[in-house]
């Protein structure tokens, strides 16, 4: 069970529909992993239903029932169809990055830290998109983020000063946060973040892009 | 003799519309399927509007209902409302229209449904019936009590997809307190974490 959740705002912006897609992303992950939150949204979503109904209504032209009805007729397997695609359906990280993660084209960066920039695979997105891979046992050299930083843990987890972020905990990072994260457990920590800035090393390195270092 | 009572105390729970979404889904009722469209279009008509996409506002309603009679058939109003139903499907197809006005498909390896989940639709959801037609009745009559100063920024935030910055500028405050008018009318809808400091 996760312990870190995203901020009631957050939800509330990704329910609106208004986040970015790598933010969405890393939501649904979380999402798909944890009732509460779900139960969360599932009331945001109750919201914008009452918001929608509340506003003013705007009449529609009196032959567009017609034309909804001539569409789905030309399309009589429609549903048949939709039920079919669904079930192969792969989640969205399968579908991002495959089956396995640790077998990716991970850059090793410095010491126990390995990069991914998968920015490409969301294009027309300001964000930078970084999977990160900390070995297990690892260090990560101090250092702050000059922006908001979004991360989720994917595999294994990793230990700061606030806590200890297991597979699937949620968590911004911003411009206050010093951290020097620590990847625990028998596993390689390998996490999703998405960054509005880039990283400022507090430490003796100059150059670092990613999260454990961005 | 219980075996028939269940389902009965059930059917009272279940709001008009929800009813109808579940004819459509079941039995492909056009005329249920009809009543949704004069209810939920002039509302996702306006939906669209409010969302910058006024030249293509009938455009997306078409798109909504067409994606109403694909997916109904795995509509299950213990899962949610079927208003609710509704704007996740309306949002989603907003979403998924500004996306490919700017690019083409394959440049969008995730789809808008791989990211923004329509509720109920995940096979391995519980089912929590009464959980989530009280947050919905609850929602609406909390709705009803907030100030206006919170319910506008809402309003912001879910009618013309502007983040909480945007809300703002343009009202002219300071992002703190459009923050904490969320966050207290929020409260009140009792979709805030217990143990969560905020």
């Amino acid at each position: 069970m996760t312990k870190h959740h995203p901020d009631t705002l957050i939800l509330m912006e990704y329910s609106a529909g208004n986040l970015s897609e790598p933010h969405a992303l890393c939501i649904r992950l979380h999402l798909d992993q944890c009732p509460h939150c779900r139960s969360r949204v599932d009331t945001l979503d109750s919201l914008g239903a009452v918001m929608m109904e509340s506003q003013p209504q705007v009449g529609v032209s009196s032959d567009m029932f017609d034309s909804i009805l001539s569409r789905i007729d030309s399309e009589p397997n429609m549903t048949e169809e939709y039920i079919s695609t669904r079930a192969k359906r792969v989640g969205p990280l399968q579908k991002l990055l495959g089956e396995d993660l640790n077998s990716l084209p991970w850059k090793r960066q410095l010491g126990d830290v390995s990069v991914l920039d998968i920015s490409e695979r969301f294009p027309g997105q300001s964000e930078q998109v970084v999977l990160q891979k900390l070995a297990a046992g690892g260090k990560a050299p101090a250092h702050t983020h000059r922006g908001d930083e979004t991360t989720i843990v994917l595999q294994g987890a990793f230990a700061d000063q606030k806590g200890v972020f297991n597979q699937w905990d949620f968590v911004v990072l911003n411009q206050d946060d010093d951290h020097k994260p620590v990847a625990v457990g028998c596993e390689d920590c390998i996490t999703l973040s998405v960054l509005s800035a880039p990283v400022k090393l507090t430490g003796t390195f100059t150059r670092l892009l990613n999260p454990f270092i961005r | 003799m219980t075996l028939d009572q269940k389902p009965a105390r059930a059917e009272g729970r279940k709001d008009p519309w929800s009813q109808m979404l579940e004819k459509v889904g079941k039995n492909q009722d056009r005329q249920a399927y009809h009543a949704l469209f004069e209810h939920f279009g002039p509302q996702i008509k306006y939906y669209a509007m409010a969302n910058g996409l006024a030249s293509h506002a009938e455009e997306l309603v078409q798109e909504v209902f067409v994606s109403i009679w694909r997916r109904s058939c795995l509509y299950d109003w213990r899962k949610a409302a079927a208003s609710t139903w509704i704007f996740t499907i309306a949002r989603n197809q907003r979403i998924d229209m500004l996306r490919k006005m700017k690019r083409t498909s394959a440049e969008m390896p995730v789809e808008t449904e791989d990211l923004w989940q329509i509720p109920g639709e995940n096979d391995d959801e519980p089912v929590t019936s009464l959980h989530r037609l009280m947050s919905e009745r609850r929602v609406r009559e909390s709705l009803s009590h907030l100030p206006e100063e919170q319910t506008t920024v809402i309003a912001k935030v879910y009618m013309e997809s502007k983040s909480h910055q945007m809300v703002a500028d343009e009202l002219n405050i300071p992002l703190g307190t459009v923050k904490s008018r969320v966050r207290l009318a929020l409260n009140k809808l009792k979709v805030i974490l217990q143990d969560q400091n905020v």
